[in-house]
């Protein structure tokens, strides 16, 4: 084999490697390896200078591979790739060892973990020699995208696309557009009404040419790849069902979140006590005009309390975001319809964190507003007042604030429900493949620098359906997974990944085992010649027909037999 | 005695490795003792790589895929599942005792489960001792 001509470059990333690996002794020991001409440790390999440093020395070098041992190849590997790009050298001929996320940040002893940086390195070393050029494949981009949800991320998903005419599919499970927030009255901070937000919105989507309004619809398939998907949605209920197929280049999935359903938090009597309400149920008296009680009467008392199967080790762990701003309109809506009422607003902590959201919380104090802190894990019991009360129920609280435990009166309590990923949205991850986190929550492709795409090309998120988060999130998010998929289409094409399965027809017997393995249907049969081979666009590189050809005529193009044999020998 | 186990651990790239970072981003700390090889798909896995690498010297291999259901590529880590009792089988002739190889699934977001995977198995492999099939591997001209 021709001598390679290697340059290993070392991250320190900051103090977050260097802390636990001595990357200039890993550095030093690469240099020994067979074929590295240079190799090098640096405070941040991904900044301008670092990348530039490769750069001149694969120039000066006359470098044909390169090894960055740094942080994941989850999170870099894209840049490094342009580093070697744009020094005139194949971006596949690079390797990266993961020497952060599995090495620095997971192990204690500085001593092991260096020795385990040096043993990653020396494996992309020994991977890198037998890396081979490859090329990138374009396909063409289906312009028309599809939205699942018809609530406010994916009306304004469909508008921001319809607006720059381009087709869209919208479709809705219900017989009716607005999701989750046509159920409620005004909106905090700022109070205004949900109504109009939604009205004008809606609106438009009727009117626009471009947006095809599929109600009562749900998507049933989705089969192909970005740019060139097929999705098949069924429409209507029992007896009369119709069936669409679409041919779209993206899919946005919109399908919001579920109410914590209160009945589960037994101390609070939800379903016993008729007058202890959740925020939906509230939300209903508030668009009705009507705030009473079971008997028809206006509560003396409202008291609303927080975090109902949020923020609880219990049901869920995490915080739902919109409940605390929620819980203060309440305060504002119904000291506005009840001026005589009391007010008693039952918190943990108050999340204020929002645009003219502490404005907000002060201005829901000086309408006196009663606030009372309790502490986690230590939920308000609420129970009957006796005929001596002048209220319906007691809650008692242990007030952080005056370190006392209280009996509030109250006439109607109000629970805020925490938002949880609905039930069935293991179904549609399955369905577009994408994936969930432990709370039922898509997972988007990086939390802070890729937040509306997921791990499956062409498919984005938008919403409520990938963590708790109020309409302005919503919006912002559904705009710009259309402005991604609107950067897609401007080009006509779309690059695809260089790495893909191929068949040599010279090993290849003619078993067609791999015919029946492939999940996408990639590999074809080819009667005349008797030989499989693989049809690269429809082929998405997992691997599994290399693994089982008994003859080891299918080779997976980055991941090949040898490459792998190599990065083991340099493991161990 | 301070024998440290060496373990190889297969990851496919879309649910075990993200969840292998996620352990990392999240600072959970787990035994330096498995080097990880990334594969797009548990299925990519080939029954030589588990043979390469106990020739090479590895204690132990884990291979850790996307749960059941849950595979980007549909149903890999189903194949994986159905060839991997056969793995084993292949192995025990070599004398290579079935704890030494582990088929787990971790997902994106289990970073705490792989760090526990982790620490068990190079726990218990700790106390079985160094894996003594090298030999027989090395010589058999079967082997490719």
């Amino acid at each position: 084999m021709e001598e390679r001509r290697i340059g290993v470059y070392v991250c320190n990333c900051g103090t977050n490697i260097a802390k636990m690996v001595d990357c200039e002794a890993v550095a030093r020991e690469a240099e020994q390896l067979p074929g590295v001409v240079a190799a090098r440790s640096y405070k941040y390999m991904c900044s301008n200078p670092g990348q530039e440093m490769i750069q001149q020395d694969i120039r000066d070098l006359k470098l044909d591979r390169v090894v960055v041992a740094a942080c994941s190849p989850r999170m870099h590997e894209l840049t490094f790739r342009g580093a070697l790009q744009g020094a005139g050298l194949n971006p596949y001929f690079l390797e990266m060892a993961n020497i952060r996320e599995q090495c620095s940040w997971v192990h204690e002893d500085a001593r092991a973990a260096t020795s385990k940086a040096a043993a990653l390195t020396r494996a992309a070393v020994k991977r890198v020699v037998f890396h081979e050029p490859l090329e990138k494949r374009y396909v063409d981009m289906c312009p028309a995208t599809l939205v699942i949800g018809g609530g406010v991320a994916g009306i304004t998903a469909a508008l921001e696309l319809a607006g720059a005419d381009q087709p869209v599919y919208l479709v809705e499970r219900e017989d009716h557009l607005g999701g989750n927030v046509a159920r409620v009255d005004l909106t905090a901070p700022y109070l205004d009404s949900a109504r109009d937000i939604l009205a004008e919105r809606i609106a438009r989507v009727r009117e626009n040419s471009n947006i095809r309004v599929l109600l009562e619809s749900e998507v049933q398939q989705v089969t192909g790849f970005v740019g060139n998907f097929t999705a098949t949605i069924r429409t209507g209920r029992d007896g009369e069902v119709a069936t669409t197929e679409a041919r779209i280049g993206s899919v946005i999935v919109c399908t919001g979140y579920q109410p914590f359903d209160a009945a589960r938090v037994q101390s609070y009597g939800y379903g016993w006590f008729p007058n202890v309400v959740t925020s939906f149920d509230f939300e209903r008296m508030l668009r009705s005009g009507r705030i009473v009680t079971d008997k028809g009467a206006p509560p003396r008392y409202v008291a609303i309390v927080h975090c109902i199967g949020s923020r609880s080790q219990e049901f869920h762990p995490y915080c739902s975001r919109v409940c605390c701003m929620t819980a203060l309109k309440y305060a504002h809506e119904a000291k506005s319809a009840l001026p005589e009422a009391y007010v008693y607003d039952l918190y943990i902590d108050m999340h204020a964190f929002g645009k003219g959201c502490e404005d907000f919380y002060r201005r829901s104090a000086e309408i006196k507003t009663i606030f009372l802190m309790y502490r986690k894990g230590s939920a308000p019991e609420i129970r009957q007042a006796g005929p001596k009360y002048d209220c319906e129920m007691l809650i008692r609280v242990n007030d952080q604030l005056s370190g006392e435990e209280v009996d509030i009166p109250a006439d109607l309590v109000v629970l805020m429900v925490g938002m949880e990923s609905r039930e069935d949205a293991g179904k549609v991850a399955r369905m577009v493949n994408i994936s969930q986190d432990k709370d039922g929550w898509f997972i988007e492709s990086h939390p802070k620098l890729d937040p509306v795409a997921t791990t499956t090309d062409g498919v984005f998120i938008a919403g409520a359906c990938q963590a708790p988060k109020d309409i302005t999130d919503s919006v912002a998010q559904a705009r710009a997974a259309a402005a991604r998929i609107l950067g897609k289409i401007a080009r006509g094409r779309i690059e695809v990944d260089a790495v893909f399965a191929e068949v040599d027809e010279e090993r290849c017997s003619g078993c067609r085992m791999c015919n029946e393995l492939c999940p996408y249907v990639a590999i074809e049969y080819d009667e005349t010649k008797k030989r499989s081979h693989v049809i690269s666009a429809l082929c998405k590189a997992c691997g599994t027909c290399v693994a089982s050809c008994p003859s080891g005529a299918i080779k997976a193009r980055h991941f090949t037999d040898q490459q792998i044999f190599a990065q083991i020998e340099g493991v161990l | 005695m301070d024998f440290e186990p060496k373990i190889v651990g297969f990851l496919c790239n879309w649910c075990s490795y993200t969840g292998a970072d996620l352990a990392g981003t999240s600072r959970i700390k787990y035994e330096p003792n498995v080097r990880v090889i990334r594969v797009m798909c548990s299925a990519r896995v080939d029954p030589t790589f588990v043979l390469k690498a106990f020739e090479q010297g590895a204690d132990g291999v884990l291979i850790c895929g996307c749960h059941p259901g849950d595979c980007h590529y549909t149903e890999g880590n189903y194949k994986t599942m159905r060839r991997f009792p056969l793995l084993k089988r292949l192995l025990g002739d070599y004398g290579i005792e079935p704890e030494r190889v582990r088929l787990e699934w971790v997902s994106a977001s289990e970073g705490h489960r792989f760090a526990e995977i982790v620490n068990d198995m190079a726990a218990k492999i700790r106390a079985m001792g160094p894996c003594l099939a090298r030999p027989a591997l090395t010589e058999d001209p079967a082997q490719r």
